[in-house]
């Protein structure tokens, strides 16, 4: 059990780390792939199913930049981890490095509550929300680039900006509904 | 009841068949009799028309059970109609057979489902058909039945005009919880302006009020709003959730079946020139995402009672820009709006009919098409269907261009899809849709527009920023070219007489949701500049936009002035590349005529225009900018935007650093100095580059940036 | 010809498909190869039936032929109807010495002691399974072969699988089986399904089954060498040991397709706020199923992928282990009564 901090390591030199966490442990795997391979500096990345990481890895693991949560809306058990995981985390990364990523939003079955209330924990957060087709090769490497685009920003690669910077920008907002926008 | 049914000739009748006057030659008449004959002969033994006539006369209360002679017959009639389709007499009979409960409600679920046309169904058996649903002995699945059957042959039947006859009987239904929603659909397909009275408008507000805000009321009662307006003062919102469903599934992989194996005979009649459905035989899937093609009837009384008041004419009959406008007043609509689509001729009519309930049914169609098979699929969206998505919202996009506008359901639809999308699922297509949205009111912009393409923007690669903004300025132009169409002089008004994709808005309005788009771009150009590093590319995607916006007052008649934000001109100014720096000093060409033109129009009322100080601050100050940096070498001067301390500069070590942005020294031009440099003075071997400042070689030398294509530079030196 | 023959052809030619009639026609081996080949099987269904009906008349077969025909149809596709297994109990001495021949005389025997009218037919299939139909009667009516039971027995095994027998019916048929099996008991196994192989191979443990160890199998360590030096899992262990929990409880092999399994639990109801309930004499009883087209298959899976927190709950494994897809939990004792 241990609280991951932000600020506990120093980064490398041309060295960007990026831990993705997922409950199913599907997507991870393939965008993980997808990151070290569309990654022009060196990008290591960390699988993790829930937070709190092992102890025993705090040793080898390296000043991580980004926290990504990944979350499919098809399983309320997807959801409930990540709210749970969210504790384990030094206030630290609520600077701009986290951000959630959202599978299966297009998916009829899912109920709108869900989509929801991720909205509103990410909102209530200040992060950013991406949504992924994760069932395309086309989709990973795009979900891929686009975490990259993140990353860099929140390791320090980009001059002039910062994660914190970063968030602002792309933090997401929860809008009442429009389902049924009017304009009367 | 059967008696009225004529069924003692022959009922498939064979039109290739001359008819005996017709034919002079004995001989060849005596042939013919004989065919004729043996024709007869053999119909008579047809297992086929022995089962009509066996369903034709069969008695009330007649058991089925134990009935071998039933089913026989019935399997006979299920053969023929799933293999090529009945005959419109064939669908008469087994619907009048079906309906009146002649052997009890078991077969009548059975019959329904095996009505299959082959051509055309007759508008009577319809009609009939509907008085014995007046009767009310069928069970209510049934009667669903029925209804969905009338709505999935609703194109294939004959004529139009009895069926309105009894709109009142039809109507009667709705108060059936069960039937309410096929009904107003149905009713939907019916409605004329004289159908819409004052107590059919309160018996629906009334069902309304009781099942609450169902979708098919309220489109129903849209329609009718549409017609008449006067009579329905609820306000019914612009953009409403999908609205009738296709309940077509019973009979849909039969007809098709069914359609495609006569299709040599029925198409050729009946499809329209520039038909998109091409390879939909090899197509097998749950999705339909094609657009339906035009199956419309043959409206053979219409054709020969001319005299007929109230003739209608099927879009599908036409086949060419004449005879469309020769029928313009009498088109009748096909039930599939989806296939209108498809076609030129429809589009050209929709360009110009000022009846809305054409756009409007369009609408609804294509909501639903875009909603519930696209953007919430069931399977949350696997690669398969992703090739026909994207000929669909091509075609869609192909639409639209031709009529110069967006459809509202597909506004709606990209609204919430924005909020899901992961900014490369059909990138191309969903920008494309996305420039061709009207225009949004500026409070509304922010949520609907800003707010997830900020976040798409700025996470996602270069590419995306450059179609982006390029969509953005699409989006601009369109705005634009709108405003000038349907601006109308005398009150500033802009009320488009179709009002179906803009909504009316004042000019007030529509120069406030222009200003945020404008200043949008501005906060996405600026800070995406930054995170890309300047990047050449993404500035020229920029400076596209910039010269949509500059160019507002004098192209568009607009009384607005925008200037570019400091984060957009500084960078542009300074950028290494020379076209970037041309481009931006034609920008400041085109607003410097803008503003010129703006002032001189100042007194005249009409085109009041009030340019903001600020802007002409801002303007001013860019210019001074300009000005001196590429001109008069006076970098870093005390009352410029940049401003560095003295002695960081003398730190610098940079020999006479005032000069460094001047038309010689920028780095964008420092290579065509030296080119210069090398071709006015061949000789010389030391390299002074401070020596084309003299004021010949200065000219010569802005000559030969001219020369070089530079007709930006040169039209800004102009008015500089 | 009567009127059950006819309905009897009429129901099992709508059942099965051309291509499978053909092949069971056939087996039959009732039509002569001329008939056979006379056969359209291109035109519909009903045509095929009226056919098949002249020729039936034309050889004078009987409802027995034709129940000999929907019997091997039902031993070629055992996957239709719902199959309930039983189990005989207490052998006595000799029971493992009854062979097939003794079986079914005795069988049949028995069986028309206690009901007047029963026809019954058996059939050796290739493996030890006897296949038995019973139509039923009863002292007044001849037997129904519109309705009849199919009972699977595998000889020298506790083990009995019917499809369709009435509660009026069982006792009979468990007197008949019991007396000509050599058992003394005869009670229902709590397993059923529509596949008859599955329930099959799970009550008689014909699947690849494994041996709960405490050393994780080579096959765990194999995968992490394969990845990127730059992807490190974090929780490595944990999935390995999910792996290798799902695998102890369920096997690593084809599971049988179960369908279903039902769980009836019968409690006191506990909460302070609600006293209504807490005080009720009566049981509080609810039933949960599960449902799938493979129930072993997604149970592993779930325990597999994480879905389902370790451990495995004994109510999952025990489906293999014990053989049972009905359990009824009783207060208390988590483990199933009957």
């Amino acid at each position: 059990m241990s609280l991951l901090k932000s600020f506990n390591n120093f980064p490398a030199l041309n060295t960007a780390n990026i831990l993705l966490v997922e409950n199913e442990e599907q997507f991870q795997q393939s965008l993980a792939n997808a990151l070290v391979e569309a990654a022009d500096a060196i990008v290591n990345v960390r699988l993790a199913k829930s937070l709190p990481v092992p102890t025993k890895n705090e040793e080898s693991r390296p000043r991580i930049d980004l926290v990504v949560f990944i979350i499919n809306l098809t399983s309320e058990l997807s959801f409930e981890s990540t709210e749970a995981s969210l504790k384990y985390l030094d206030c630290g990364y609520f600077l701009g490095k986290v951000c959630f990523m959202l599978t299966n939003a297009r998916n009829a079955s899912i109920p709108p509550e869900r989509l929801d209330a991720v909205r509103k924990l990410a909102s209530l957060l200040h992060c950013p929300l991406l949504f992924a087709e994760d069932q395309t090769p086309d989709g990973v490497t795009n979900a891929a680039e686009r975490l990259l685009t993140i990353l860099k920003v929140a390791a320090g690669h980009v001059p002039m900006t910062t994660a914190l910077y970063m968030s602002i920008l792309t933090q997401c907002t929860v809008l009442p509904d429009i389902d049924q926008p009017s304009f009367d | 009841m059967a008696t009225g049914l004529n069924v003692t000739g022959p009922l498939i009748s064979d039109p290739s068949f001359p008819s005996d006057q017709s034919v002079s030659s004995r001989s060849i008449n005596k042939s013919l009799r004989v065919a004729e004959k043996e024709r007869r002969k053999l119909e008579a033994e047809d297992p086929f028309v022995l089962a009509l006539k066996y369903f034709s006369d069969v008695e009330a209360g007649t058991p089925v059970i134990g009935n071998d002679e039933f089913e026989k017959n019935l399997v006979q009639v299920e053969k023929v109609a799933y293999s090529k389709g009945l005959s419109p007499e064939g669908i008469s009979i087994m619907l009048e057979f079906s309906m009146s409960l002649r052997m009890g409600n078991a077969p009548c679920v059975r019959v329904l489902k095996c009505l299959i046309p082959a051509t055309v169904v007759p508008q009577e058996a319809v009609v009939r058909a509907v008085a014995w649903l007046c009767v009310g002995k069928i069970p209510i699945s049934a009667q669903v039945l029925f209804i969905k059957w009338v709505l999935t042959v609703f194109d294939m039947i004959d004529a139009k005009d009895q069926l309105r006859a009894i709109y009142g009987f039809i109507f009667n239904f709705v108060t059936e919880e069960n039937l309410c929603p096929f009904i107003c659909h149905l009713l939907y397909l019916l409605t004329r302006k004289e159908s819409v009275r004052v107590f059919r408008v309160r018996k629906l507000l009334e069902l309304q009020s009781k099942l609450g805000r169902q979708p098919f009321l309220l489109h129903l009662l849209s329609l009718y709003k549409v017609f008449c307006p006067e009579l329905v003062t609820l306000s019914i919102q612009s953009r409403m959730k999908t609205g009738f469903r296709n309940h077509n599934a019973p009979w849909k992989s039969a007809l098709i079946a069914v359609q495609k194996r006569s299709g040599s005979q029925v198409a050729s009649s009946t499809s329209l020139p520039f038909m998109i459905k091409e390879k939909t035989t090899s197509r097998k899937r749950k999705h339909c995402l094609e657009f339906p093609t035009m199956s419309g009837s043959v409206n053979k009384q219409a054709q020969t009672e001319p005299s007929v008041s109230k003739r209608v004419v099927p879009l599908v009959q036409l086949h060419s820009f004449a005879q469309l406008l020769k029928n313009m007043h009498c088109v009748e609509l096909p039930a599939q709006m989806g296939s209108l689509l498809g076609s030129s001729l429809a589009l050209h009519y929709l360009d110009c009919v000022q009846d809305e309930s054409a756009l409007l049914r369009l609408n609804f169609w294509l909501g639903y098409a875009l909603h519930e098979e696209f953007l919430f699929c069931g399977d949350g969206g696997s690669s398969q269907n992703l090739e026909e998505a994207q000929q669909f919202l091509n075609k869609l996009l192909f639409t639209q261009d031709f009529l110069q506008e967006g459809f509202s359901s597909s506004e709606a639809f990209l609204y919430k899809f924005l909020r899901v999308w992961d900014g490369s699922l059909l990138r191309s297509q969903v920008l494309g849709l996305l420039s061709n949205i009207p225009v949004i009111p500026s409070i509304k912009i922010g949520q609907f527009l800003f707010e997830p393409l900020m976040q798409l923007f700025f996470t996602s690669s270069l590419f995306f920023k450059c179609g982006l903004i390029e969509c953005l300025n699409n989006m601009l132009s369109k705005w634009l070219c709108w405003n000038t169409v349907y601006c109308l002089e005398d009150n500033l008004d802009i009320s488009p007489n179709k009002s179906h994709t803009s909504i009316n808005m004042t000019l007030t309005d529509f120069k406030d949701s222009l200003m945020e788009l404008v200043h949008f771009v501005g906060r996405l150009a600026s800070v995406g500049l930054q995170l890309e590093g300047y990047n050449s590319l993404l500035l020229s995607f920029i400076l596209d936009f910039y010269e949509t916006v500059c160019d507002m007052f004098v192209k568009y008649e607009l009384p607005l002035v925008l200037v570019p934000p400091a984060g957009v001109f500084y960078p542009a100014l300074f950028a290494t590349d020379p076209v970037s720096v041309d481009r931006l000093a034609y920008i400041m060409y085109r607003y410097q005529v803008n503003l010129t033109e703006a002032k001189s129009h100042r007194k005249q009322p009409k085109k009041a225009c009030r340019i903001s100080h600020h802007t002409l601050c801002d303007f001013n100050h860019y210019m001074s900018v300009m000005v001196n940096c590429l001109w008069n070498s006076k970098m870093f001067e005390p009352d410029m935007g940049i401003q560095l301390k003295e002695e960081l500069l003398l730190k610098a070590n940079i020999p006479e650093y005032w000069e460094s942005f001047n038309f010689i020294h920028h780095p964008a031009f420092l290579s065509y100095a030296v080119d210069f440099h090398h071709k006015c003075w061949p000789g010389r071997q030391d390299m002074n580059l401070n020596s084309i400042k003299y004021s010949k070689p200065w000219t010569w030398y802005l000559e030969y940036l001219y020369s070089q294509g530079y007709d930006g530079l040169k039209q800004f030196v102009l008015v500089m | 010809m009567d009127d059950t023959t006819k309905r009897l052809l009429h129901r099992l030619i709508r059942r099965t498909s051309t291509e499978m009639l053909k092949t069971t026609l056939g087996k039959w081996g009732r039509l002569t190869m001329a008939q056979r080949q006379s056969l359209d099987f291109t035109q519909s269904k009903s045509a095929l039936t009226e056919e098949l009906l002249t020729l039936c008349e034309k050889n004078g077969w009987t409802v027995k032929n034709v129940a000999e025909l929907e019997m091997i149809h039902v031993i070629d596709n055992p996957n239709q109807g719902m199959w309930h297994a039983y189990r005989l109990m207490d052998p006595e001495d000799d029971a493992c010495s009854v062979e097939l021949t003794q079986f079914k005389e005795r069988f049949k025997t028995h069986l028309s002691e206690v009901v007047r009218h029963v026809s019954v037919k058996t059939k050796k299939h290739t493996d030890e399974a006897v296949w038995i139909r019973i139509a039923w009667g009863d002292t007044f009516s001849r037997p129904n072969h519109l309705k009849p039971t199919y009972v699977v027995y595998h000889l020298q095994t506790p083990y009995v699988f019917v499809t369709s027998l009435t509660s009026k019916q069982k006792p009979l048929l468990s007197q008949a089986l019991i007396l000509s099996t050599r058992y003394q008991g005869f009670k229902d196994a709590n397993l059923s399904g529509r596949k008859l192989t599955a329930i099959r191979d799970l009550l008689m443990k014909q699947y690849p089954l494994v041996f709960p160890t405490n050393f994780s199998s080579p096959v765990a360590e194999k995968d992490q060498t394969m990845s990127n030096p730059c992807i490190i899992k974090e929780q490595d262990g944990l999935e390995a040991k999910r792996l290798q929990m799902a695998r102890g409880a369920f096997g690593d092999g084809v599971l049988p397709q179960l369908e279903s399994a039902v769980y009836k639990l019968e409690t006191k109801f506990k909460d302070q706020t609600n006293r209504i309930m807490t005080e009720r004499e009566e049981p509080f009883r609810c039933v949960v199923k599960f449902t799938s087209t493979n129930l072993l298959e997604s149970f592993r899976q779930c325990a597999a992928s994480g879905i389902v927190s370790p451990p495995i709950t004994p109510l999952f494994s025990s489906i293999p282990l014990k053989g049972k897809n009905y359990f009824a939990l009783k207060d208390k004792t988590l483990g199933s009564s009957p």
